[in-house]
């Protein structure tokens, strides 16, 4: 294997460089205001996303905090506000053209391909990546072999790093729910992205998955250098991973800090727990 | 025993990209082709020729098309016949025009047309799904066979509204029309078939053939990793219509030699969607094994009783006949609705670690 790997790669900053420092403004949210009909969804929320750094969403059920991400990946158009994404002003777009800006998601409920096997899942998220045509694609001996080969190089790197080698050919559609978010976190990551929204990364897993989990997302973060913008209601793991809190309720802001801040804000506890009226 | 994989290893991805990494699949499928090169051949009486191995070839390759559109990117068409028709009539005006053209090239151009009306009749998919987009590609099936009847210029003012194939040379030798010799028709569709089936196999397995799975099995999971849904689903209409296209061109030039618009009413879009299902969706072997089952079985069970010598009125004879593949295609259906290729997939596993059970 001759070819560099991942790791190698993100360092030398082929896709995660967009010319922004280690703690500069990566992402920006101006003001969004977001309403289906009417009900409000998110009102008049601004936040910041720095790069390298893992930022938790959190909030009570139905807090907005999922409406936020389909607005981050451009899957809402918020009536109200801007977005920020590095350095540059977006304007209302297709998810696909997000994605083409390095911004990878996962989901809350997992949303993999489910006739097809992990590799394929993974390779897939490499689609925007691979560049050749319909006619090289036919041939396939040739140029597109090259480009596939090239692009399973990395994957491989990814299903390694991601401890899931056993399960390459196994249609998804087979695999237990922990395997699935790993291997939807691999698609992902195939993606190559400078900003990884993460949707309930470890809803419905039991603690030594969330273990596994939370190694997996460190190492991303730390190793590949990836921003990470997570929503998680597990407040144990949200502390100890996370170097910035927001906290919505009821689509406003109320909380903004580190984990201690937020941990002893007034405010999140009373919309945890709730307030005697 | 006879399948075991064991000590066939792969040791760089290159190798495991390979068409057939099993060796005894490489031998099966030489075997196949051996058989259709030239055993069929050989044997095949003008009968044979005409009942089985051409329309078993056709009606697999319509099959192919549609099984790309409906199997691999999950857009369901009710139009194949329209757009069979379409290759057919754009053939016809393209010899009539251009009486010198070879005729291979003539099909192949005549694809394009079939092509083009498919991509625009696939615009709205972006729009609708499933049962609704169905509906809109059963305008294109009305439609079309509509104006292939009222168009008198596709039939060249004809008087009796059919399309008559004309005598085309290809090479000195007779390749369409009524003088033409089964075996060169044979050969001239296997051919095509045949090339056409490879590149199929090549656009599935990389990454537009994984585009079209994605948008299939969960459109905006497809569309937040970046793939361009009304792109992946246009692609996917072209090549399906190109491919059902050329086949509608062989259908009439090679088979029927004559073609009324009626040819390409809706009774044919479901038999070619029958084949798909019960083939297998998602699969191009299955194309195959549908085409067989459909097309060919009727045929064999009909002169099986004259084989053996026994008398049966014709007609107790037909009702026997739709009655067995009925039953066959509901046993099929029930056993694995994941159709033929499904069945033979299972089978494979099981003989890869026979004669021990795990």
């Amino acid at each position: 294997m001759n070819q560099p790997s991942i790791q190698a790669d993100i360092q030398a900053g082929v896709r995660a460089d967009d010319g922004i420092e280690k703690g500069g403004l990566l992402l920006q949210v101006d003001n969004i205001s977001l309403s289906f009909g009417g009900v409000k969804a998110i009102s008049n929320i601004s936040f910041d996303v720095k790069k390298g750094e893992i930022r938790a969403i959190i909030g009570p059920n139905g807090a907005g905090k999922t409406s936020m991400l389909n607005v981050i990946n451009g899957f809402y158009h918020p009536q109200e506000g801007k977005i920020t994404f590095r350095g540059k002003e977006r304007i209302s777009m297709r998810p696909h053209e997000a994605v083409g800006q390095g911004i990878a998601r996962t989901f809350q409920n997992v949303a993999l391909f489910k006739g097809m096997s992990t590799l394929d899942n993974i390779m897939t998220g490499r689609s925007e990546l691979m560049k050749k045509n319909m006619f090289w694609q036919m041939l396939w001996h040739g140029p597109a072999l090259s480009e596939e080969v090239e692009h399973r190089t990395r994957v491989e790197d990814i299903i390694d790093f991601l401890e899931i080698q056993h399960i390459r050919r196994t249609p998804v559609g087979n695999l237990p729910y922990g395997l699935q978010k790993r291997v939807e976190l691999g698609r992902a990551l195939a993606m190559e992205p400078s900003l990884l929204l993460l949707d309930e990364p470890m809803a419905g897993m039991n603690l030594e998955e969330k273990e596994d989990m939370s190694r997996f997302i460190i190492e991303v973060n730390q190793q590949f250098g990836t921003t990470i913008a997570l929503i998680e209601h597990d407040m144990g793991v949200v502390m100890d991973l996370s170097d910035r809190i927001v906290v919505l309720d009821y689509g406003k802001k109320i909380a903004d800090g580190a984990p201690e801040e937020v941990r002893n804000n007034q405010d999140v506890i009373d919309a945890y727990l709730g307030v005697p009226h | 025993m006879l399948y075991r994989i064991t000590g066939q290893f792969k040791t760089n991805y290159r190798s495991d990209y390979a068409l057939f990494p099993v060796r005894q699949d490489m031998f099966l499928l030489a075997v196949i082709l051996f058989f259709a090169w030239v055993v069929f051949p050989l044997m095949a009486s003008e009968f044979a020729f005409q009942t089985l191995l051409i329309p078993v070839l056709i009606y697999a390759l319509a099959a192919l098309g549609l099984n790309i559109l409906t199997g691999y990117a999950g857009q369901l068409s009710l139009g194949t016949g329209a757009f069979m028709g379409v290759g057919a009539y754009a053939c016809y005006k393209l010899v009539t025009i251009f009486p010198d053209l070879n005729l291979m090239l003539a099909i192949g151009f005549s694809g394009l047309f079939s092509a083009a009306i498919g991509l625009a009749f696939g615009l709205p998919s972006l729009r609708i799904k499933g049962f609704y987009l169905a509906i809109a590609t059963l305008a294109a099936q009305f439609f079309l066979v509509w104006l292939f009847e009222k168009w008198s210029w596709l039939y060249n003012y004809n008087a009796s509204g059919a399309i008559q194939v004309p005598t085309i040379d290809m090479f000195g030798i007779t390749v369409s029309g009524p003088t033409a010799s089964s075996m060169v028709q044979y050969y001239f569709v296997l051919f095509i078939v045949s090339v056409i089936t490879i590149l199929a196999i090549n656009i599935t397995r990389g990454r537009i053939g994984r585009m079209w799975k994605a948008v299939r099995d969960m459109d905006i999971a497809a569309e937040l990793v970046g793939i361009n849904l009304l792109r992946a689903k246009l692609i996917a209409f072209g090549v399906s219509s190109y491919i059902v296209g050329v086949s509608g061109a062989l259908f009439v030039f090679l088979w029927r030699g004559a073609a009324e618009p009626n040819l390409f009413d809706i009774p044919l879009s479901f038999r070619i969607l029958f084949i798909a299902i019960i083939g297998g969706l998602g699969s191009i072997l299955g194309n195959f094994l549908g085409a067989i089952l459909i097309i060919a079985l009727p045929v064999i069970l009909n002169i099986i009783p004259e084989a053996f010598g026994v008398e049966v009125d014709s007609s107790l004879l037909e009702h026997i006949n739709i009655m067995i593949i009925g039953a066959l295609i509901i046993a099929v259906l029930i056993i694995e609705p994941h159709g033929l290729a499904r069945i033979w997939a299972v089978i494979r596993e099981k003989l890869i670690i026979w004669p021990f059970p795990h």
